[in-house]
């Protein structure tokens, strides 16, 4: 959490400074968090013996492992160092969320969720999540640089970010993969069993699921075949995502299936 | 032995000047050996570009005396050859960058040269005026090396940290090397300049960006476009700078070229020169569906392009990204357009803006590049092996011991 925080201080003083220098800094940062958290994510793991989705506090930290890990393999390129600088305070915001009280309940005999299915919707789908926040970056840096670029901004061409047009490759390709993974995690949930008498139309968790479904597949269709433009697409990509994150906890706390 | 420079450059005299002693790269070598057997120098470097020729020299003599000789070796030189140096009518890489281009010639006629302070075997062609010798900078040890390290690092060129120059001086160090005119001590001080030259590269911003209008729109399509491969350009108006842009992004990549003029023999003309195809001025709007780069450069008293035209145009293009250069006084194209999703527009003004910010942060690095050159000369200086020996050869040649 404070390397993230490290991160999220040095993601201002880079963009103060118009992206002028390679961020490797930045990316060692994340690199020694992403040890550290899967560390601990490992420790949690083989503790519960299987893999640690089973609360939000978990889901929220799942989510942020997998923005990192993303990153780190993104990062591998120079020109998207940056998208660091536009990861860590989602990263850090996210870490917050996760420290709240109440959402890592101590446990009872059973854990809330278990099975090779269960772990699978839930992975899946935070792992999709992640996909969505990094795409939400990306999204960031497109509308960065876009905006210097339309206002003539000497950093447009000073700095060391992408061209515009591969930011928002990146973006949607990011987006795309998501929803992939976001299917097969609703998919999985799908087969899962539920309690008597419970519908999963009348779930809050569910019935949001399946609106943040159409809402990046709704983003995806108008890019490819009614040629949204850039920028709103980039701005609907940070939006989903923010309301994701906004929306997430409450849902949740809402829901029959996933708060018994 | 002391290293010493004499020259001329675009600080001190007028290229009607400097192309009277620039050195054809075919009689660079005859003139070292002039030097060396003449008895001024030890070791020498003779660099001639357009916008300097200097000498550099490590010599026993004192420099007063180092200097008298070596200017009367220059005035000398520069009544021989009598004919400026022409230079090459052909453009090369690094024109309408700024860079110094080599002056160079196919003159065979090779000046009578003979040892210095002589007279020998030498008739004037062309007398050169007395007070030449006031725009001769002489410069002695530290300051010729400091000199030495600041043109390696393109702080002394016209524009300010272009690279163009490290090139030409490896050269001519090259060629003096190969015909054994240098030795331990202009050894040492060019490959410690190579050295720093490199070192402020990477260290400094002083040759980041790009300083002329053609390159700055190449960057602004860099920063627009994944890659300039298979990128179409359109050149509506084929004025001077329109050409230099056009060929500054065929050399990063871009497909082809689409010219329209209004003048078709002149479009032709330049489409045939640039590997593109030519249209009729009129038709230029038709070609917008398939380019992703137009630079606008005509002399037309309106706007040729506007909102209400462009817009369906976009539509044509499926929203793709569209990168407008219009470089044209009064301006071709209506500002509005900029307000268009995916649009970006520069006009003159905005990349000369950018081209003088990169060149104000250039100036900015100065002081840092300064800075370092003081700390490696002095470096070099405290080297004993740059304190060599002197020793005369079988040819009476003064040579060094010593290691480089």
């Amino acid at each position: 959490m404070a390397i993230y925080g490290v991160s999220t201080v040095y993601s201002v003083f880079l963009w103060r400074k118009g992206f002028r220098k390679d961020d490797h800094v930045n990316y060692f940062l994340l690199l020694v968090a992403f040890a550290l958290h899967t560390i601990a994510m490992l420790q949690r793991g083989f503790s519960l013996n299987e893999c640690p989705v089973n609360n939000l506090y978990e889901a929220a930290t799942f989510i942020a492992w997998a923005i990192v890990a993303a990153y780190l393999a993104f990062g591998l390129l120079p020109r998207l160092r940056f998208l660091g600088a536009f990861a860590s305070p989602a990263l850090f915001a996210i870490g917050v969320f996760a420290l709240m009280p109440a959402l890592d309940p101590p446990r009872g005999p059973k854990p809330e969720f278990s099975g090779a299915l269960t772990s699978l919707h839930a992975a899946t789908i935070l792992l999709a999540y992640g996909a969505f926040g990094l795409g939400a970056a990306a999204a960031g840096m497109f509308l960065t640089q876009q905006h210097d670029l339309k206002f003539h901004k000497l950093r447009a061409v000073l700095s060391l970010l992408p061209p515009i047009q591969r930011l928002e490759t990146i973006a949607s390709r990011l987006v795309l993969v998501g929803l992939v993974l976001f299917t097969i995690g609703l998919e999985a949930g799908r087969h899962l069993p539920r309690p008597e008498g419970v519908s999963y139309w009348q779930d809050s968790k569910v019935v949001w699921s399946i609106f943040m479904w159409l809402v990046y597949l709704a983003l995806l269709v108008l890019r490819r075949f009614f040629r949204q433009s850039s920028r709103r697409f980039a701005t609907g990509v940070i939006a989903a995502f923010a309301f994701l994150l906004l929306t997430f906890w409450g849902t949740n706390l809402l829901s029959t299936l996933h708060h018994p | 032995m002391n290293v010493v420079v004499i020259g001329l450059s675009h600080h001190s005299s007028p290229v009607e000047l400097r192309e009277r002693f620039a050195f054809a790269e075919a009689k660079i070598s005859d003139a070292l050996k002039s030097l060396r057997e003449s008895g001024i120098a030890g070791e020498a470097v003779i660099l001639s570009t357009c916008n300097r020729v200097e000498i550099y020299a490590a010599t026993a003599l004192d420099p007063a005396r180092a200097f008298a000789e070596l200017k009367r070796f220059l005035l000398q030189w520069g009544e021989t050859a009598g004919e400026p140096q022409r230079s090459s009518p052909s453009p090369r890489r690094g024109e309408g960058r700024g860079e110094e281009a080599v002056f160079s010639s196919s003159d065979p006629r090779t000046p009578a040269l003979s040892p210095l302070g002589r007279g020998e075997g030498v008739e004037p062609v062309q007398r050169i005026p007395t007070d030449v010798c006031d725009t001769l900078y002489t410069l002695a040890e530290p300051q010729s090396l400091h000199h030495l390290f600041k043109v390696a690092c393109g702080l002394d060129s016209m524009v300010l940290g272009e690279t163009e120059i490290l090139g030409q001086l490896k050269k001519a160090y090259d060629l003096a090397f190969q015909h054994k005119h240098t030795g331990a001590r202009l050894n040492k001080a060019f490959q410690r300049a190579f050295h720093v030259a490199k070192h402020i590269r990477t260290e400094t911003n002083i040759q980041r960006g790009s300083v002329s209008v053609a390159s700055v729109a190449v960057e602004l399509a860099e920063k627009i476009f994944s890659s300039l491969n298979d990128r179409e350009v359109l050149v509506i108006g084929a004025g001077e700078t329109s050409e230099k842009t056009a060929r500054a992004l065929l050399s990063r990549g871009a497909r082809s070229i689409v010219v329209a003029n209004r003048s078709h023999d002149r479009a032709v003309a330049l489409a045939s020169e640039l590997g593109g195809r030519a249209v009729q001025f009129d038709d230029w709007a038709g070609e917008f569906e398939k380019i992703d780069i137009a630079i606008s450069g005509t002399s037309a008293p309106h706007h040729i392009l506007d909102r209400a035209k462009l817009e369906p145009l976009m539509k044509a293009r499926q929203q793709r990204p569209l990168l407008l250069i219009d470089i044209a006084v009064p301006r071709d194209i209506d500002p509005e357009v900029n307000l268009l999703e995916n649009v970006y527009l520069y006009n003159i003004d905005d990349l000369q803006s950018i081209a003088d910010d990169y060149l104000k942060q250039r100036k900015e690095e100065i002081a840092r590049c300064e800075a370092i050159i003081g700390e490696k000369v002095k470096a070099l200086l405290d080297v004993k092996r740059f304190q060599p020996q002197m020793n005369t050869d079988e040819h009476g040649y003064q040579t060094q011991t010593g290691s480089a």
